[in-house]
């Protein structure tokens, strides 16, 4: 009964956005179902019935406790993991390998070890501009020298200073070295940024300002973003869509993974005010209530108190 | 306030010894070696003054000046005339070194191969397939054992020697170089995919260029091995080299020249890995071994 009425809020927020804007569909997931093999003659379901289109533009957040497929969600779209049966397509073509139509933002080993700060934001438009021996022409020298200039007021714009971005990155913090990430990715305009929980080792101020951060670079060049986390103000405050995912229970072998759809209002206040406001505040409790009503350990709760389980909705 | 010295701190975990103890306490084994040496040598030479088992400082000097400036008792003797240049170029010590020197450097320019071997198996998924297993068998072989077949295959003269320094220490550094560039986080990978690169640019401009340092250091450990598999090839079978020397005084217990001879090649090995050290940090500023 509960997944039943969570399907119907999908789908009323699904059919509520879609009409004002007619937008590009950039990510499309049909029917994707991601099964592991396990033991000797089981399989493991990790997604399941997943069918999503992500618009052009739109700053997702995906939401879930530990285990629950989200980052293979992402891996997914990225073309590192491919579905078990199901289609996923990026920018209008099929993913078959990994390749610049996502940027990537890992939460861990994010930078190249050997380069500087800068080097690691011009590396990705020098790849692209010509192969490892087309470096010796002259006219390869001109674009070099623009391309730094581009590459310092970028990183100058993500909050650098100049000494630090001929830094490498063991000399970098943590949330420097996220910034300098943020900007090597974007340095390649990717139609689509993918962010695997980028933030989720930073401290809490730190944390703070680079989502402000990252969401002055979203209004700035509209990329389609999708960000893994698993915390829920996270999610609520960055994204324009949230989509929380449930793990996937064995018993229902066809059920959706997608817990929840939904559209969040966009507001223009500062994050340290807008998180303390009332209707956040609300908003936060219902996706914790819904994140909690399908979380493994409310399961188990479940057997023994069926009524209990109930009065929460 | 520093605690006072107690007795019980010599084998205290927790103390803060200060760094002139610390200094001159690593020189005290060196001194105590060099002591017994001393006495050892006093005590024989009162019983024997002719002794060649413990050569005094005066017999070694001697030694060592004629393995540096005098031919060896194979080659044809000097003149007077020779000038210092002539006589360090025709002399013992040298023709051995350089002799030895070239079968070392020719191994371990075979080695780097071995090397892209194992770096292309760790990235790219059909070379694992194919080499993985065989190198890993080949590896369990012990590589003097294969010496007579080294002999039959490639004579008794040069090559048989630097393949076996090859063959003893490749499957080692292959496996050695596969692990250290398994161990990149995949996240660097994918990372450099998104940013357009390609296959070559992956395996040498990411992982490569990120696992040198390591493997300059893998291959500074696997020296001591090479300088094992030259000295065995040889001792077997050789008619030069500082190998062939030492074992060629030991029948005479020429021990004059063969304290020098082990300390010399212990000086070359130090000044190589030295050496590497120095560049890997100069060229790797950005390393952070873990």
């Amino acid at each position: 009964m509960v997944s039943a009425a969570l399907n119907l809020e999908a789908e009323l927020g699904k059919d509520g956005r879609i009409a004002p804007m007619p937008r590009r569909v950039e990510i499309a997931l049909r029917d994707v179902c991601v099964e592991y093999p396990a033991g000797r003659n089981g399989v493991k379901r990790v997604l399941s019935g997943i069918n999503l289109d992500i618009l052009e533009g739109e700053f997702v957040t995906i939401l879930g406790e530990t285990g629950c497929g989200k980052s293979t969600l992402l891996r997914l779209i990225l073309g590192q993991e491919f579905p078990s049966s199901g289609a996923v397509v990026v920018d209008s073509k099929p993913v078959r390998r990994i390749d610049a139509r996502c940027g990537y933002v890992p939460q861990k080993y994010s930078l190249f070890p050997d380069r500087t700060a800068l080097g690691n934001v011009i590396y990705g438009p020098e790849n692209a501009r010509s192969s490892m021996f087309g470096r010796f022409r002259p006219s390869y020298r001109r674009f070099r020298k623009t391309l730094r200039e581009e590459a310092v007021a970028f990183l100058a714009s993500m909050g650098l200073r100049r000494q630090d971005m001929d830094k490498y990155p063991h000399q970098l913090s943590g949330g420097m070295q996220q910034r300098v990430a943020i900007a090597q990715a974007l340095m390649m305009r990717p139609p689509v940024l993918l962010m695997d929980e980028a933030f989720s080792a930073l401290d809490p101020s730190t944390r703070s300002s680079l989502q402000e951060q990252l969401h002055k670079v979203w209004l700035d060049s509209r990329p389609t973003v999708v960000f893994v986390t698993h915390n829920t103000q996270e999610a609520l405050l960055l994204g324009t869509r949230l989509i929380l995912l449930g793990r996937h229970g064995d018993e229902q072998a066809e059920k959706s993974n997608v817990l929840l759809d939904m559209k969040i209002p966009p507001s223009n206040e500062p994050y340290a005010r807008r998180s303390h406001s009332a209707e956040f505040h609300e908003l936060h409790e219902y996706v914790k209530q819904v994140a909690y009503k399908s979380s493994s350990m409310h399961r188990c709760e479940d057997a023994t108190q069926p009524l209990n389980a109930e009065g929460i909705l | 306030m520093k605690p006072s010295f107690h007795p019980g701190d010599l084998v205290g975990i927790q103390v803060r010894p200060t760094r002139l103890w610390t200094q001159s306490l690593s020189w005290v084994l060196f001194v105590a070696g060099i002591a017994l040496y001393v006495h050892l040598a006093v005590v024989r030479h009162q019983e024997n003054p002719y002794d060649r088992v413990v050569p005094t400082a005066k017999q070694l000097y001697t030694g060592m000046k004629n393995a540096a400036l005098q031919p060896a008792e194979e080659d044809m003797p000097l003149d007077a005339s020779a000038t210092l240049w002539q006589r360090v170029h025709a002399s013992m010590l040298w023709k051995d070194t350089m002799a030895s020197a070239r079968r070392f450097l020719i191994a371990i320019a075979l080695l780097i191969p071995c090397i892209f071997l194992g770096l292309h198996m760790a990235i790219f998924p059909y070379f694992g397939a194919v080499f993985q297993r065989f190198v890993l068998f080949f590896d369990k072989i012990v590589a003097l054992s294969l010496l007579p077949i080294l002999f039959i295959v490639f004579g008794i003269e040069e090559w048989s020697k630097i393949m076996l320094m090859v063959i003893g220490v490749g499957p080692t550094l292959i496996l050695d170089t596969f692990n250290i560039a398994k161990s990149v986080p995949q996240e660097q990978v994918v990372k450099a995919f998104t940013l357009k690169s390609s296959n070559l640019d992956v395996a040498y401009r990411i992982v490569f260029k990120q696992v040198l340092p390591q493997i300059i250091n893998s291959v500074r450990l696997s020296l001591k091995p090479l300088a094992l598999f030259l000295f065995a090839g040889e001792m077997i079978a050789s008619t030069d080299g500082l190998a062939y020397r030492i074992a060629l005084m030991r029948r005479h217990m020429g021990m004059d020249v063969i304290l020098p001879y082990l300390l010399w090649v212990a000086l070359l090995l130090f000044l190589l890995d030295a050496l590497l050290r120095f560049a890997n940090r100069r060229l790797h500023p950005w390393y952070q071994p873990h």
